[in-house]
Protein backbone atom coordinates (compact mmCIF):
# COMPACT_ATOMS: atom_id res chain seq x y z
CA UNK A 1 0.00 0.00 0.00
CA UNK A 2 1.16 4.28 -0.89
CA UNK A 3 1.23 6.48 1.93
CA UNK A 4 2.56 7.29 5.10
CA UNK A 5 2.71 5.08 8.15
CA UNK A 6 3.80 6.02 11.47
CA UNK A 7 5.03 3.43 13.89
CA UNK A 8 6.01 4.72 18.02
CA UNK A 9 8.02 3.31 20.08
CA UNK A 10 7.50 4.66 24.00
CA UNK A 11 10.67 2.95 25.53
CA UNK A 12 11.62 3.16 29.36
CA UNK A 13 14.41 5.72 28.05
CA UNK A 14 13.31 7.49 24.72
CA UNK A 15 10.80 7.85 22.68
CA UNK A 16 10.96 7.38 18.94
CA UNK A 17 8.34 7.92 16.16
CA UNK A 18 9.70 6.78 12.38
CA UNK A 19 7.36 7.63 9.26
CA UNK A 20 7.89 5.39 6.30
CA UNK A 21 6.63 6.16 2.85
CA UNK A 22 6.85 2.15 1.36
CA UNK A 23 10.31 0.53 2.40
CA UNK A 24 11.40 4.53 2.22
CA UNK A 25 11.77 6.44 6.21
CA UNK A 26 10.22 9.59 5.31
CA UNK A 27 10.81 11.40 8.88
CA UNK A 28 12.21 10.08 12.48
CA UNK A 29 12.47 11.94 16.12
CA UNK A 30 14.20 10.68 19.16
CA UNK A 31 13.23 12.52 22.35
CA UNK A 32 13.65 11.45 26.19
CA UNK A 33 10.23 9.62 27.23
CA UNK A 34 10.31 11.78 30.94
CA UNK A 35 7.74 10.40 33.09
CA UNK A 36 4.43 10.86 30.89
CA UNK A 37 4.18 8.19 27.61
CA UNK A 38 1.11 10.29 26.47
CA UNK A 39 2.68 13.41 26.30
CA UNK A 40 5.84 11.57 24.78
CA UNK A 41 3.75 10.13 22.28
CA UNK A 42 2.22 12.78 21.11
CA UNK A 43 5.85 15.14 21.27
CA UNK A 44 7.88 12.54 19.52
CA UNK A 45 5.15 11.99 16.48
CA UNK A 46 5.22 16.24 16.21
CA UNK A 47 8.51 15.91 15.36
CA UNK A 48 8.65 12.99 13.29
CA UNK A 49 6.00 15.18 11.30
CA UNK A 50 7.86 17.92 11.43
CA UNK A 51 10.82 16.44 10.09
CA UNK A 52 9.00 14.84 7.30
CA UNK A 53 7.30 17.95 6.09
CA UNK A 54 3.77 16.04 6.55
CA UNK A 55 0.46 16.76 8.94
CA UNK A 56 -1.15 14.63 10.92
CA UNK A 57 -3.96 13.75 8.40
CA UNK A 58 -1.18 12.84 5.75
CA UNK A 59 -0.77 9.33 7.87
CA UNK A 60 -3.04 6.61 6.99
CA UNK A 61 -2.32 4.29 10.03
CA UNK A 62 -0.38 4.31 13.36
CA UNK A 63 1.40 1.43 15.47
CA UNK A 64 2.73 1.70 18.83
CA UNK A 65 5.37 -0.60 20.56
CA UNK A 66 7.13 -0.27 23.70
CA UNK A 67 6.85 -0.15 27.53
CA UNK A 68 4.50 3.12 27.56
CA UNK A 69 3.56 2.14 23.83
CA UNK A 70 -0.19 1.47 24.81
CA UNK A 71 -0.76 4.84 26.37
CA UNK A 72 0.68 5.99 22.49
CA UNK A 73 -3.09 6.91 21.33
CA UNK A 74 -1.67 4.44 17.92
CA UNK A 75 -4.30 2.70 16.21
CA UNK A 76 -2.65 -0.86 17.19
CA UNK A 77 0.10 -1.86 19.47
CA UNK A 78 2.57 -4.75 19.04
CA UNK A 79 5.26 -6.61 21.29
CA UNK A 80 9.07 -5.41 20.98
CA UNK A 81 10.05 -8.70 19.73
CA UNK A 82 7.65 -8.36 16.54
CA UNK A 83 8.75 -4.90 16.03
CA UNK A 84 12.37 -5.12 16.33
CA UNK A 85 12.18 -8.40 13.98
CA UNK A 86 10.52 -6.31 11.05
CA UNK A 87 12.31 -3.20 11.68
CA UNK A 88 15.33 -5.05 10.97
CA UNK A 89 14.02 -6.95 8.36
CA UNK A 90 13.77 -4.09 6.51
CA UNK A 91 17.09 -2.57 6.74
CA UNK A 92 18.94 -6.22 6.79
CA UNK A 93 17.05 -8.68 5.03
CA UNK A 94 19.74 -11.27 5.13
CA UNK A 95 19.73 -11.19 9.07
CA UNK A 96 19.07 -14.22 11.21
CA UNK A 97 19.99 -12.74 14.72
CA UNK A 98 18.92 -9.98 16.55
CA UNK A 99 20.21 -8.19 19.23
CA UNK A 100 18.73 -4.86 21.03
CA UNK A 101 20.35 -3.67 24.06
CA UNK A 102 17.81 -0.98 25.03
CA UNK A 103 17.28 1.40 28.36
CA UNK A 104 15.81 -1.48 31.16
CA UNK A 105 16.38 -4.41 29.47
CA UNK A 106 18.13 -6.42 26.04
CA UNK A 107 16.36 -9.12 24.21
CA UNK A 108 17.97 -11.73 21.64
CA UNK A 109 16.20 -12.79 18.75
CA UNK A 110 16.41 -15.58 16.53
CA UNK A 111 15.14 -15.63 12.90
CA UNK A 112 14.88 -18.38 9.90
CA UNK A 113 16.11 -17.83 6.53
CA UNK A 114 12.42 -15.75 5.66
CA UNK A 115 13.27 -13.32 8.56
CA UNK A 116 10.65 -15.14 10.80
CA UNK A 117 11.03 -15.21 14.34
CA UNK A 118 12.25 -18.82 15.57
CA UNK A 119 12.71 -18.42 19.19
CA UNK A 120 13.71 -15.44 21.50
CA UNK A 121 14.80 -14.50 25.35
CA UNK A 122 14.07 -11.05 26.87
CA UNK A 123 15.94 -10.11 30.15
CA UNK A 124 14.75 -9.66 33.54
CA UNK A 125 14.60 -6.00 34.16
CA UNK A 126 18.07 -5.36 35.37
CA UNK A 127 20.48 -2.30 34.89
CA UNK A 128 23.13 -4.08 34.36
CA UNK A 129 21.57 -5.91 31.60
CA UNK A 130 20.69 -2.78 29.80
CA UNK A 131 21.87 0.36 28.73
CA UNK A 132 21.20 2.17 31.79
CA UNK A 133 24.11 1.24 33.76
CA UNK A 134 26.45 3.09 31.01
CA UNK A 135 24.21 6.06 31.79
CA UNK A 136 25.25 5.21 35.54
CA UNK A 137 28.81 5.62 34.87
CA UNK A 138 29.07 8.56 32.09
CA UNK A 139 27.67 10.15 35.58
CA UNK A 140 30.33 8.84 37.87
CA UNK A 141 32.74 9.86 35.36
CA UNK A 142 31.53 12.92 34.22
CA UNK A 143 31.58 12.39 30.76
CA UNK A 144 28.97 12.17 28.06
CA UNK A 145 27.41 8.95 26.96
CA UNK A 146 28.34 9.29 23.44
CA UNK A 147 32.24 9.90 24.94
CA UNK A 148 32.03 6.24 26.69
CA UNK A 149 32.43 3.82 23.05
CA UNK A 150 35.38 5.95 21.95
CA UNK A 151 37.00 6.19 24.88
CA UNK A 152 36.93 2.37 25.93
CA UNK A 153 38.55 1.53 22.71
CA UNK A 154 41.47 3.16 24.15
CA UNK A 155 41.27 0.55 26.76
CA UNK A 156 44.86 -1.37 27.69
CA UNK A 157 44.38 -3.09 30.47
CA UNK A 158 40.29 -3.68 31.46
CA UNK A 159 39.25 -3.28 34.83
CA UNK A 160 37.53 -6.57 36.30
CA UNK A 161 34.59 -5.88 38.95
CA UNK A 162 33.51 -8.80 41.71
CA UNK A 163 29.80 -8.31 40.97
CA UNK A 164 27.17 -7.42 38.47
CA UNK A 165 24.99 -5.75 39.84
CA UNK A 166 24.93 -2.14 38.86
CA UNK A 167 24.27 -0.87 42.46
CA UNK A 168 27.06 -2.34 43.57
CA UNK A 169 29.35 -1.45 40.41
CA UNK A 170 28.86 1.95 41.41
CA UNK A 171 30.82 1.66 45.01
CA UNK A 172 33.14 -0.93 42.80
CA UNK A 173 33.84 1.59 40.57
CA UNK A 174 34.22 4.38 42.56
CA UNK A 175 36.85 2.26 44.72
CA UNK A 176 38.25 1.35 41.14
CA UNK A 177 38.69 4.94 40.52
CA UNK A 178 40.85 5.71 44.13
CA UNK A 179 43.09 3.22 43.14
CA UNK A 180 44.02 4.64 39.80
CA UNK A 181 42.25 2.73 37.49
CA UNK A 182 42.00 4.42 33.95
CA UNK A 183 38.87 5.59 33.21
CA UNK A 184 38.98 3.66 29.54
CA UNK A 185 39.89 0.57 31.43
CA UNK A 186 37.12 0.82 34.03
CA UNK A 187 34.75 1.44 31.06
CA UNK A 188 35.85 -1.50 29.15
CA UNK A 189 35.29 -3.86 32.31
CA UNK A 190 31.87 -2.35 32.56
CA UNK A 191 31.28 -3.40 28.81
CA UNK A 192 32.44 -6.97 29.84
CA UNK A 193 29.95 -7.09 32.49
CA UNK A 194 27.31 -5.92 30.41
CA UNK A 195 28.19 -8.20 26.92
CA UNK A 196 28.22 -10.81 29.71
CA UNK A 197 24.45 -10.30 30.90
CA UNK A 198 23.85 -10.86 26.68
CA UNK A 199 25.33 -14.02 26.94
CA UNK A 200 23.97 -15.19 29.46
CA UNK A 201 20.61 -14.21 27.70
CA UNK A 202 21.69 -15.83 24.59
CA UNK A 203 22.66 -19.23 26.29
CA UNK A 204 19.77 -21.60 24.56
CA UNK A 205 19.54 -19.80 21.13
CA UNK A 206 21.52 -20.74 18.02
CA UNK A 207 23.27 -17.64 17.30
CA UNK A 208 23.56 -17.36 13.19
CA UNK A 209 24.62 -14.38 10.86
CA UNK A 210 24.41 -12.06 10.03
CA UNK A 211 23.88 -10.48 13.85
CA UNK A 212 22.75 -7.18 13.68
CA UNK A 213 22.43 -4.85 17.48
CA UNK A 214 20.02 -2.58 17.65
CA UNK A 215 18.99 0.04 20.48
CA UNK A 216 20.60 2.61 22.29
CA UNK A 217 23.78 -0.03 23.31
CA UNK A 218 24.62 -0.44 19.89
CA UNK A 219 25.58 3.43 19.47
CA UNK A 220 28.63 1.96 22.28
CA UNK A 221 31.42 0.76 20.03
CA UNK A 222 32.94 -0.13 23.52
CA UNK A 223 29.56 -2.55 23.71
CA UNK A 224 29.35 -3.66 20.29
CA UNK A 225 32.98 -4.81 20.54
CA UNK A 226 32.87 -6.27 23.42
CA UNK A 227 29.55 -8.43 22.89
CA UNK A 228 31.32 -9.15 19.73
CA UNK A 229 34.32 -10.88 21.70
CA UNK A 230 32.15 -12.60 24.25
CA UNK A 231 29.81 -13.81 21.93
CA UNK A 232 32.61 -14.60 19.33
CA UNK A 233 30.47 -13.27 16.59
CA UNK A 234 30.88 -9.83 13.86
CA UNK A 235 27.84 -7.47 13.78
CA UNK A 236 26.32 -4.97 11.53
CA UNK A 237 24.79 -1.97 12.89
CA UNK A 238 21.87 0.23 11.83
CA UNK A 239 22.60 4.00 11.12
CA UNK A 240 20.37 4.91 13.67
CA UNK A 241 20.15 1.97 15.79
CA UNK A 242 17.39 3.20 18.81
CA UNK A 243 14.53 3.78 15.69
CA UNK A 244 14.52 -0.18 14.63
CA UNK A 245 11.72 -0.94 16.61
CA UNK A 246 9.59 2.25 15.38
CA UNK A 247 10.42 1.49 12.35
CA UNK A 248 9.31 -1.92 12.60
CA UNK A 249 5.47 -0.77 13.78
CA UNK A 250 5.63 1.89 11.14
CA UNK A 251 6.19 -1.54 8.60
CA UNK A 252 3.50 -3.21 10.68
CA UNK A 253 1.20 -0.60 10.47
CA UNK A 254 1.71 -0.22 6.33
CA UNK A 255 1.44 -3.98 6.67
CA UNK A 256 -2.47 -4.23 8.25
CA UNK B 1 37.79 -27.14 82.25
CA UNK B 2 34.85 -27.35 85.23
CA UNK B 3 37.42 -25.42 87.39
CA UNK B 4 38.03 -23.02 85.11
CA UNK B 5 34.59 -22.43 83.82
CA UNK B 6 33.44 -19.92 85.80
CA UNK B 7 36.87 -17.51 84.76
CA UNK B 8 36.50 -18.42 80.97
CA UNK B 9 35.17 -16.49 78.21
CA UNK B 10 34.67 -16.91 74.29
CA UNK B 11 34.19 -14.05 71.70
CA UNK B 12 32.44 -14.04 67.89
CA UNK B 13 33.38 -11.02 65.55
CA UNK B 14 31.19 -10.67 62.73
CA UNK B 15 32.49 -8.07 60.39
CA UNK B 16 29.70 -7.97 58.10
CA UNK B 17 29.64 -5.34 54.47
CA UNK B 18 27.78 -3.18 56.22
CA UNK B 19 28.38 -3.30 59.91
CA UNK B 20 30.37 -4.99 62.52
CA UNK B 21 29.52 -6.81 65.41
CA UNK B 22 31.24 -8.74 68.55
CA UNK B 23 29.21 -10.75 71.35
CA UNK B 24 30.94 -12.57 74.06
CA UNK B 25 29.43 -15.50 76.17
CA UNK B 26 30.54 -17.33 79.02
CA UNK B 27 31.05 -21.19 79.63
CA UNK B 28 27.29 -21.33 79.64
CA UNK B 29 26.98 -19.40 76.05
CA UNK B 30 25.18 -17.12 78.09
CA UNK B 31 25.73 -13.12 76.33
CA UNK B 32 27.98 -11.17 78.60
CA UNK B 33 28.29 -8.35 76.01
CA UNK B 34 27.74 -7.07 72.59
CA UNK B 35 28.69 -4.22 70.67
CA UNK B 36 27.27 -3.13 66.74
CA UNK B 37 29.58 -0.80 64.49
CA UNK B 38 29.76 0.52 61.33
CA UNK B 39 32.66 -1.27 59.46
CA UNK B 40 33.50 1.34 57.09
CA UNK B 41 36.50 0.85 54.83
CA UNK B 42 39.19 -0.35 56.88
CA UNK B 43 38.82 -3.80 58.46
CA UNK B 44 41.39 -4.60 60.97
CA UNK B 45 40.81 -1.21 62.82
CA UNK B 46 37.29 -1.97 62.59
CA UNK B 47 37.96 -5.81 63.98
CA UNK B 48 40.02 -4.29 66.80
CA UNK B 49 37.95 -1.57 67.82
CA UNK B 50 34.66 -3.64 67.99
CA UNK B 51 36.97 -6.19 70.03
CA UNK B 52 37.86 -3.17 72.71
CA UNK B 53 34.51 -1.82 73.25
CA UNK B 54 33.19 -5.56 73.70
CA UNK B 55 35.85 -5.99 76.21
CA UNK B 56 34.77 -2.83 77.84
CA UNK B 57 31.28 -3.08 77.97
CA UNK B 58 31.87 -7.28 79.36
CA UNK B 59 34.57 -5.54 81.91
CA UNK B 60 36.88 -8.09 80.90
CA UNK B 61 40.37 -7.84 79.34
CA UNK B 62 41.45 -9.94 76.39
CA UNK B 63 43.11 -11.81 78.62
CA UNK B 64 40.59 -13.31 79.95
CA UNK B 65 39.05 -14.37 76.45
CA UNK B 66 39.94 -18.62 76.04
CA UNK B 67 38.96 -18.00 72.19
CA UNK B 68 38.33 -15.88 69.65
CA UNK B 69 35.96 -17.23 65.97
CA UNK B 70 35.62 -14.29 63.34
CA UNK B 71 32.79 -14.20 60.76
CA UNK B 72 31.43 -12.73 57.71
CA UNK B 73 32.69 -10.78 54.87
CA UNK B 74 35.23 -9.44 56.22
CA UNK B 75 36.37 -12.61 58.60
CA UNK B 76 40.05 -12.52 57.41
CA UNK B 77 41.02 -9.72 58.53
CA UNK B 78 40.56 -9.90 62.24
CA UNK B 79 44.27 -10.75 62.84
CA UNK B 80 43.61 -12.06 66.78
CA UNK B 81 41.19 -14.63 66.20
CA UNK B 82 41.84 -17.84 66.81
CA UNK B 83 39.37 -19.11 63.74
CA UNK B 84 37.37 -18.51 60.69
CA UNK B 85 34.08 -20.11 60.60
CA UNK B 86 31.81 -19.36 57.66
CA UNK B 87 28.52 -16.96 58.44
CA UNK B 88 25.89 -19.83 57.27
CA UNK B 89 27.52 -22.10 60.07
CA UNK B 90 27.97 -19.17 62.79
CA UNK B 91 24.28 -17.62 61.88
CA UNK B 92 22.54 -20.99 62.17
CA UNK B 93 24.15 -21.66 66.04
CA UNK B 94 23.10 -18.29 66.91
CA UNK B 95 20.06 -18.42 65.72
CA UNK B 96 19.65 -21.82 67.01
CA UNK B 97 20.77 -20.79 69.87
CA UNK B 98 17.86 -18.32 70.49
CA UNK B 99 15.09 -20.32 68.97
CA UNK B 100 15.94 -24.00 69.21
CA UNK B 101 12.90 -25.37 67.41
CA UNK B 102 14.01 -22.97 64.56
CA UNK B 103 13.25 -24.75 60.66
CA UNK B 104 13.88 -21.32 58.86
CA UNK B 105 16.20 -18.45 59.39
CA UNK B 106 15.92 -15.25 56.91
CA UNK B 107 18.80 -13.10 56.96
CA UNK B 108 18.66 -9.79 54.85
CA UNK B 109 22.27 -7.85 55.46
CA UNK B 110 23.45 -4.98 53.72
CA UNK B 111 24.37 -5.95 51.09
CA UNK B 112 22.98 -10.35 51.09
CA UNK B 113 20.54 -12.10 51.86
CA UNK B 114 20.51 -15.46 52.90
CA UNK B 115 17.93 -18.29 53.43
CA UNK B 116 18.94 -21.18 55.78
CA UNK B 117 17.08 -24.40 56.74
CA UNK B 118 17.99 -25.30 59.93
CA UNK B 119 16.70 -29.08 61.74
CA UNK B 120 18.01 -30.09 65.26
CA UNK B 121 20.22 -26.76 65.42
CA UNK B 122 22.01 -28.14 62.17
CA UNK B 123 22.04 -26.33 58.83
CA UNK B 124 20.95 -28.66 56.31
CA UNK B 125 20.48 -26.21 53.50
CA UNK B 126 21.01 -22.64 52.61
CA UNK B 127 20.34 -20.12 49.40
CA UNK B 128 22.33 -16.48 49.29
CA UNK B 129 21.86 -13.54 47.20
CA UNK B 130 24.94 -10.83 46.83
CA UNK B 131 24.37 -11.06 43.00
CA UNK B 132 21.84 -8.50 42.75
CA UNK B 133 20.77 -5.48 45.26
CA UNK B 134 17.26 -5.91 45.25
CA UNK B 135 16.53 -8.14 47.80
CA UNK B 136 19.14 -6.25 50.29
CA UNK B 137 19.71 -3.73 52.78
CA UNK B 138 21.17 -2.02 49.81
CA UNK B 139 17.80 -1.19 48.51
CA UNK B 140 16.47 0.23 51.73
CA UNK B 141 19.60 2.84 51.45
CA UNK B 142 19.12 3.81 48.05
CA UNK B 143 15.13 4.11 48.92
CA UNK B 144 16.06 6.59 51.90
CA UNK B 145 18.48 8.36 49.80
CA UNK B 146 16.02 9.25 47.15
CA UNK B 147 13.56 10.18 49.92
CA UNK B 148 15.80 12.07 52.15
CA UNK B 149 14.96 10.35 54.63
CA UNK B 150 16.58 8.32 58.08
CA UNK B 151 16.85 4.51 57.60
CA UNK B 152 14.79 4.55 60.82
CA UNK B 153 12.03 7.12 60.53
CA UNK B 154 11.43 4.83 57.27
CA UNK B 155 10.06 1.97 58.80
CA UNK B 156 7.86 4.37 61.07
CA UNK B 157 6.24 6.81 58.46
CA UNK B 158 5.44 2.75 56.40
CA UNK B 159 3.63 1.61 59.51
CA UNK B 160 1.10 4.37 58.95
CA UNK B 161 -0.64 2.70 55.97
CA UNK B 162 -2.19 -0.56 54.79
CA UNK B 163 -1.98 0.62 51.07
CA UNK B 164 1.38 0.13 49.64
CA UNK B 165 2.04 1.71 46.25
CA UNK B 166 3.23 -1.28 43.73
CA UNK B 167 6.72 -0.93 42.72
CA UNK B 168 7.01 -3.22 40.00
CA UNK B 169 11.12 -3.02 39.31
CA UNK B 170 13.15 -5.71 40.45
CA UNK B 171 16.00 -4.23 40.12
CA UNK B 172 17.22 -1.49 42.33
CA UNK B 173 18.21 1.11 39.58
CA UNK B 174 15.02 1.74 37.88
CA UNK B 175 13.22 0.83 41.08
CA UNK B 176 14.83 4.31 42.06
CA UNK B 177 13.56 6.20 39.47
CA UNK B 178 9.77 4.62 39.90
CA UNK B 179 9.99 5.75 43.68
CA UNK B 180 10.39 9.35 41.99
CA UNK B 181 7.61 8.71 39.39
CA UNK B 182 5.35 7.92 42.34
CA UNK B 183 5.91 10.74 44.34
CA UNK B 184 5.39 12.75 41.39
CA UNK B 185 2.15 11.54 40.82
CA UNK B 186 1.63 12.38 44.28
CA UNK B 187 0.83 9.12 45.91
CA UNK B 188 1.26 9.37 49.95
CA UNK B 189 4.79 9.16 51.28
CA UNK B 190 3.59 5.98 53.52
CA UNK B 191 2.36 3.91 50.19
CA UNK B 192 5.38 4.56 48.54
CA UNK B 193 7.52 3.38 51.87
CA UNK B 194 5.30 0.57 52.55
CA UNK B 195 5.43 -0.34 49.04
CA UNK B 196 9.40 -0.63 49.02
CA UNK B 197 9.00 -2.63 51.43
CA UNK B 198 6.93 -4.89 49.81
CA UNK B 199 9.14 -5.05 47.24
CA UNK B 200 12.61 -6.11 49.09
CA UNK B 201 10.15 -9.46 50.63
CA UNK B 202 8.95 -10.05 47.57
CA UNK B 203 12.36 -10.56 45.94
CA UNK B 204 14.16 -12.94 49.73
CA UNK B 205 10.82 -14.50 49.59
CA UNK B 206 11.07 -15.81 46.10
CA UNK B 207 14.59 -17.07 47.22
CA UNK B 208 13.63 -18.57 50.39
CA UNK B 209 10.39 -20.32 48.62
CA UNK B 210 13.18 -22.22 46.52
CA UNK B 211 13.56 -24.39 49.63
CA UNK B 212 10.86 -25.09 51.24
CA UNK B 213 9.55 -22.34 53.79
CA UNK B 214 8.90 -24.61 57.31
CA UNK B 215 7.80 -22.99 60.66
CA UNK B 216 8.95 -21.48 63.27
CA UNK B 217 10.80 -18.79 60.55
CA UNK B 218 13.21 -16.75 62.21
CA UNK B 219 13.84 -13.11 60.42
CA UNK B 220 17.27 -11.68 61.30
CA UNK B 221 19.61 -9.29 60.25
CA UNK B 222 20.27 -5.46 59.70
CA UNK B 223 17.13 -5.07 57.77
CA UNK B 224 15.04 -7.62 60.62
CA UNK B 225 15.37 -4.38 62.42
CA UNK B 226 12.67 -2.55 60.16
CA UNK B 227 9.35 -2.62 61.79
CA UNK B 228 7.83 -2.13 58.23
CA UNK B 229 10.31 -4.60 56.94
CA UNK B 230 9.20 -7.15 59.28
CA UNK B 231 5.49 -6.59 58.34
CA UNK B 232 6.15 -6.54 54.76
CA UNK B 233 8.03 -9.99 54.83
CA UNK B 234 4.88 -11.53 57.12
CA UNK B 235 2.62 -9.78 54.53
CA UNK B 236 4.49 -11.36 51.19
CA UNK B 237 4.74 -15.20 53.30
CA UNK B 238 1.41 -15.28 55.26
CA UNK B 239 3.27 -15.86 58.33
CA UNK B 240 4.49 -14.71 61.45
CA UNK B 241 7.80 -14.01 61.86
CA UNK B 242 10.05 -14.30 65.22
CA UNK B 243 12.25 -11.76 65.22
CA UNK B 244 14.98 -11.58 68.44
CA UNK B 245 15.48 -8.87 70.33
CA UNK B 246 19.05 -7.44 68.47
CA UNK B 247 18.93 -9.11 65.35
CA UNK B 248 21.64 -7.87 63.92
CA UNK B 249 24.24 -10.38 66.55
CA UNK B 250 22.73 -13.61 65.63
CA UNK B 251 25.94 -14.55 63.24
CA UNK B 252 28.48 -12.82 65.87
CA UNK B 253 26.77 -14.80 68.81
CA UNK B 254 26.77 -18.18 66.88
CA UNK B 255 30.79 -17.30 66.33
CA UNK B 256 31.49 -16.78 69.96
CA UNK B 257 28.99 -19.92 70.75
CA UNK B 258 31.49 -21.82 68.64
CA UNK B 259 34.32 -20.66 69.96
CA UNK B 260 33.51 -21.96 73.40
CA UNK B 261 32.99 -25.27 71.50
CA UNK B 262 36.48 -24.86 69.67
CA UNK B 263 37.95 -24.28 73.42
CA UNK B 264 36.43 -27.25 75.01
CA UNK B 265 37.60 -29.64 72.11
CA UNK B 266 41.36 -28.07 72.41
CA UNK B 267 41.24 -28.90 76.45
CA UNK B 268 39.88 -32.53 75.86
CA UNK B 269 42.71 -33.31 73.38
CA UNK B 270 44.99 -31.61 76.34
CA UNK B 271 46.06 -29.10 73.68
CA UNK B 272 44.38 -25.91 75.40
CA UNK B 273 47.79 -24.50 77.65
CA UNK B 274 49.72 -24.74 74.34
CA UNK B 275 47.67 -22.61 72.33
CA UNK B 276 47.11 -20.64 75.32
CA UNK B 277 50.47 -19.65 75.37
CA UNK B 278 51.30 -19.21 71.98
CA UNK B 279 48.16 -17.05 71.98
CA UNK B 280 49.06 -14.86 74.20
CA UNK B 281 52.34 -14.26 72.76
CA UNK B 282 51.71 -13.75 69.43
CA UNK B 283 48.03 -13.11 68.56
CA UNK B 284 46.98 -10.92 71.41
CA UNK B 285 50.28 -8.75 71.02
CA UNK B 286 49.27 -7.79 67.41
CA UNK B 287 45.77 -6.86 69.40
CA UNK B 288 47.49 -4.45 71.82
CA UNK B 289 49.58 -2.70 69.61
CA UNK B 290 47.12 -2.19 66.34
CA UNK B 291 44.34 -1.65 68.43
CA UNK B 292 46.09 1.50 70.10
Amino acid sequence: MSGYYLGIDIGSAGSKAVIVDGAKISGWAVIPSGTNYATAAATVRARALEQAGLKEGDIKATAATGTGGRNAGADSYHGVILCDTRGVNTLFPTARTVIDIGGQGSQVITLDEAGKVVNFSISEICATGSARLLQVLARILGIKMEEIGPLSLKATRPSNFSTSCSVFLETEVITRISQGDKPEDILAGIHRSIAEKVVAMARGLTLQPDVVIIGGGAMDGGLVQAIEEKLDIKSLLPENPRIIAALGAAVIARET
Amino acid sequence: MNNLASQLHFAGIDIGSTMSKAVIVDAESAMKAYVVGPTGAEHRRRANKVMEDVLARADLKIEDIAYIVSTGYGRVNVPFADKQITELTCHARGVASLFPDVRTAIDIGGQDAKVLKIKNGRLTDFLTNDKCAAGTGRFLEVAAETLGLELNEMGRISMQTDTPVKINSLCTIFAQQEIISRLSEGQPLPDILAGVYIAIATRVVKLARQLKVETPVVFTGGVAKNAGMVKAMETVLGMKLLVPQEPLITGALGAAILARDQAYQLVQRGEYDSHREKKLSEAYIEFTEKGS
